[in-house]
């Protein structure tokens, strides 16, 4: 199984943008922040002291609709978490993150929005991190579904999703919290404390933090862990965005 | 800080401090609530919050059901002073308007509803009686294919301050619209079989046609054979939908717990009249007899309860949040040493403590006959505080929580 | 709202001055389009376009529904096109505004009015099932021209489509997944194309395939939605200044040329696309007849 595709900045319009790929899930998204902007249609509903995050997923092949609302709410509860919206020149703005479904299904009515998750997750994180927005962690998510023999299945596809009992989506921030956490389906907290480890090893790894803050990576049975895939993209991008500095040097 | 108030209550003629409780509430809400939370060691005082509840309290719940006369079932749930309605009707939807209905896609599910119709010999009905994992699935893919239930949220005019007359749905609504929903798919709370209308071919006789529409509910009776017997000549022709229309007609935060109880409640009251297929009209008739309308069956109880963290610093604070994260690990490791409480898990927020809560906890759990835990849902968001250990916690409040529901529901 | 930050007068200046001397900013000729590129996903019906800095992706999709009442023998057709933040930091995203409409509605007669896709071949049972077809365009990028960028793309995108087999049997629909049967293409019919023009100078002055800062310099605009067979299917002159009736005349020329030249494109990328995609599955077979022995 191949690990997912990240591209940095895609896009010219946008201030920072992302695209990414999960093959096992077959999501494609892409992604676009503008910040800090001016929201003149919101001028009651901004905030003094700190940024209005906006969120905005629009699906692949059929209309937006409660479900994109709903999952809209997630993230922008989960963002804003991490944003630093007061920094200089935030408040009283917007970060406007738009998040398009360019590939794989489309969620229907009532349908869970679960296995598209962390796709949106990531792909709005590297978005964040490519508009330069200031950010106090950076996030890794995976979605994890489980069966009714009981195993645990990493990014199921659509029709591990049908099968399954219950589909887990956790998040955690580059420092280890649990930052977000949707379970749905029928589940016992035994199970939930299964998925809860196997979702760390495979956004982690089996990896210490050491005492700076600076984690090292190790390469487990998980394959890379998915915060390293974060921090890779944005490597890589530096680099090339560099390489004229770099090549002088 | 909570015995000055305190004392300013009782002398508010003071003039060291004039301001009144109330006033200070609003002005520094934070502080207000972070007061009561952590009362001075000296002052000998319980902590508590602003409300009067204790951390893990809930509100004052109660639930009446059946008071409107024109849904097929209603309820009506106090939480506090969050009020929700709910009633649910239920229309008929004939299987010829049902687009997907003569559709069978050969590949991605072995599908159900060919092997029904084109097989009727295949038993659609025989592992209703075992129960079966197969059953589920198929009832879940019914209900969800077709759509036949639809939540509907709204909050209504002046709720709350910030709604105000011909707004379009808020997202607050359409999120809540689908949480509801997709917990209706995901708890599979209402049984397909029961919003199932059939046709029974007619060379069996009348009373053969009687006997097989009360089966939907003795089919557990009903001896197995017989059954067989029938099954070769029924078709499924329409279906009920419901239409479950919420109202929150006062919103004191917490809306969805109040929100999912007024529909449980409901949908616990909630009876549909006899109806089967009449072959001469080619139409859905419906008995009018009260004595032959009967309940859904629900599968189990599924009870919801949220909470919301409150943070003692960073939350409120106008300076910028910097270096929230190496820094606050280990502060949070010496506070704990230290045993002053920097955090505190909010049962059932109201819409004061709403607002000075950023992280959020919703748990759907249900108790099985036995007594054991399941949980159907379990959300977490916007914070770092609930880790593992605070889940486990809350999911044992939560389980506390479904036996004082479970007792208000089965009393109404 | 959902307006563009207006032209600063020194830079609508000096685009009029350069175009009075016949010279584009992006130095290209009056009668040129920027370099297109066409690319497709994994998915039947998914196309990139990338014309000059303007892309967008455009996805079909198809589903069985219930045809309309009035028309039992005709199968749906939809272009859903919703302008988000991701294009243009001016459009607020979930607000519909002018050049969403305006776009939508060039869009629906170029191609839905022309009938370029055949709708009665969609459908499947009278009166009870045909095929939905939903062309979703989402704008990832807006350097102008919408319209034609759009255009090419559902026009690529409806050719590129494969829509999953389908049979009636006693009166039951069985609808074949893509790896169980070879999927149908869609029934296209003519294959219109829109060449999006712009004035200046009171029509003197008339370039096609206008960058964003031109479209804002320009005075009005000219719309020509035509086929390969030189068919006009649209025509318009939508807002701005009047325009001479001689620039339709002469441009209709023009336009008929860089339709051909952009369906040959079109046919070029779909015929690179197939031949990969054969090419993918013989391999694939392939490897399966070596598989089988050692198994």
């Amino acid at each position: 199984m191949g690990g997912p595709i990240a591209v940095l900045h895609p896009l010219d319009r946008a201030d920072g943008s992302a695209s990414y790929k999960c093959p096992s899930t077959g999501s494609n998204i892409l992604g676009s922040v503008n910040a800090p902007i001016e929201l003149p249609g919101r001028r009651d509903a901004l905030k003094p002291e700190e940024a209005t995050i906006e969120v905005f997923v629009k699906p692949g092949t059929a209309p937006g609709g409660v479900g994109e609302r709903y999952v809209e709410g997630i993230l922008r509860t989960a963002l804003g978490r991490v944003i630093l919206g007061r920094e200089k020149g935030y408040p009283r703005r917007g970060v406007v993150i738009t998040l398009a479904i360019v590939g794989g299904e489309s969620v229907g009515r009532g349908g869970s929005y679960l296995p598209l998750l962390p796709a949106l997750l990531h792909t709005a994180t590297l978005a964040l991190l490519s508009a330069s927005v200031p950010l106090s962690v950076t996030l890794s998510a995976t979605v994890l579904a489980v069966n009714s023999a009981g195993e645990i299945t990493r990014e199921p596809s659509a029709k591990e999703v049908t099968t399954a009992t219950s589909l887990h989506v956790l998040a955690f921030t580059s420092k280890g919290h649990l930052l977000l956490n949707e379970s749905e389906g029928t589940f016992t907290f035994d199970t939930w404390d299964d998925v809860y480890e196997r979702a760390l090893a495979i956004c982690h790894g089996s990896s210490t933090f050491g005492s700076d803050g600076d984690v090292a990576m190790a390469e487990t049975t998980e394959g890379q862990p998915l915060d390293g895939i974060v921090r890779d993209t944005v490597e890589d991008h530096i680099h090339r965005d560099y390489a004229w500095k770099i090549d002088a040097a | 800080m909570a015995s000055t108030t305190a004392a300013a209550a009782s002398q508010p003629a003071a003039p060291s401090l004039a301001l009144p409780p109330s006033q200070f509430a609003r002005l520094q809400p934070h502080a207000y609530l972070l007061a009561h939370l952590s009362p001075p060691a000296s002052s000998q005082q319980p902590s508590i919050r602003a409300n009067g509840r204790a951390p893990s309290q809930f509100r004052v719940t109660s639930a009446n059901t059946g008071s409107l006369t024109h849904t097929n079932g209603s309820a009506v749930v106090r939480v506090g002073d969050t009020t929700a309605v709910c009633g649910v009707k239920a229309e008929i939807l004939h299987t010829e308007d049902i687009a997907s209905w003569s559709v069978s896609h050969s590949s991605s599910s072995p599908s159900n509803k060919r092997r029904k119709l084109t097989n009727p010999t295949e038993k659609p009905g025989e592992d209703r009686e075992d129960g079966s994992k197969d059953d589920e699935d198929d009832d879940n893919s019914y209900i969800e294919d077709f759509s036949l239930l639809v939540p509907n949220l709204s909050l209504s005019t002046g709720c709350a301050p910030g709604f105000i007359p011909g707004a379009p749905p808020s997202a607050l609504a359409q999120s809540l619209s689908h949480q509801i929903l997709s917990l209706l798919h995901s708890s599979r709370l209402v049984r397909a079989e029961d919003l199932e209308i059939w046709y029974q071919r007619p060379n069996f006789g009348a009373e053969e046609l009687e006997r097989h529409n009360e089966g939907e509910q003795m089919d557990v009776d009903a001896g197995p054979e017989a059954e067989e017997a029938n099954l070769e000549a029924r078709e499924i022709k329409a279906f009920w939908v419901l239409y479950i229309d919420i109202m929150i007609i006062s919103l004191a935060g917490n809306p969805f717990d109040a929100a999912w109880t007024a529909v449980l409640a409901a949908l616990r009251d909630t009876k549909l009249p006899r109806a089967w297929w009449d072959v001469d009209n080619e139409t859905v008739v419906c008995s009018d007899l009260v004595s032959e309308a009967r309940k859904l069956s629900l599968r189990g109880l599924p009870v919801a309860s949220s909470f919301g963290v409150f943070e003692a610093d960073a939350a409120a604070g106008w300076r910028a949040v910097v270096i929230p994260d190496a820094e606050e690990e280990r502060k949070l490791a010496e506070s704990e040493r230290k045993g002053i409480q920097r955090r505190w898990i909010l049962a059932d927020p109201d819409g004061y403590e709403e607002g000075l809560t950023q992280e959020r906890v919703s748990l759907v759990v249900d108790k099985t006959s036995n007594g054991k835990v399941k949980l159907l849902k379990m959300e977490k968001n916007g914070g770092f505080a609930v880790d593992r250990k605070e889940l486990k916690d809350l999911v044992d409040i939560s389980a506390r929580r479904w036996d004082d529901i479970n007792q208000i529901l089965q009393r109404c | 709202m959902n307006k563009e930050a207006p032209l600063s007068i020194a830079e609508r200046d000096f685009i009029l001055d350069a175009l009075r001397e016949d010279v584009r900013l992006d130095g290209r000729g009056a009668d040129e389009f920027r370099p297109l590129k066409l690319s497709f996903g994994e998915e039947y019906g998914h196309v990139k376009v990338q014309l000059g800095k303007t892309s967008l992706i455009v996805r079909i999709s198809a589903e069985v529904a219930k045809p309309h009442d009035d028309r039992p023998f005709d199968g749906i057709f939809n272009i859903a096109m919703e302008l988000t933040a991701m294009g243009s930091p001016a459009w607020e995203n979930g607000r519909q505004g002018d050049l969403e409409t305006y776009v939508t509605n060039v869009l629906d007669r170029v191609i839905r009015h022309s009938n370029a896709l055949d709708t009665e071949s969609l459908c499947i049972l009278k009166g009870v099932s045909c095929w939905t077809i939903r062309a979703d365009v989402h704008i990832t990028d807006y350097d102008g021209n919408l319209i034609d960028a759009s255009c090419i793309g559902v026009m690529a995108g409806l050719q590129h489509f494969r829509r999953p087999d389908a049979v009636v049997k006693d009166g039951q629909v069985i609808v074949y997944g893509l790896d169980e049967r070879v999927p149908a293409p869609l029934n296209i019919t003519h294959k219109p194309l829109s060449v999006t023009f712009h004035t200046f100078d009171e029509g003197k002055l008339v370039i096609l395939d206008a960058t964003r800062k031109e479209e804002q310099a320009s005075e009005a605009d000219v719309v020509i939605g035509m086929n390969n067979a030189g068919d006009v299917c649209y025509v318009s002159k939508f807002q701005g200044s009047p325009v001479d009736a001689l620039v339709f005349v002469t441009k209709t020329t023009v336009a008929l040329e860089k339709v051909k030249h952009v369906n040959g494109i079109i046919d070029k990328a779909l015929q690179a696309d197939l031949a990969k995609r054969s090419k993918g599955g013989l391999a694939e077979q392939a490897r399966a007849e070596n598989d089988r022995p050692v198994a």
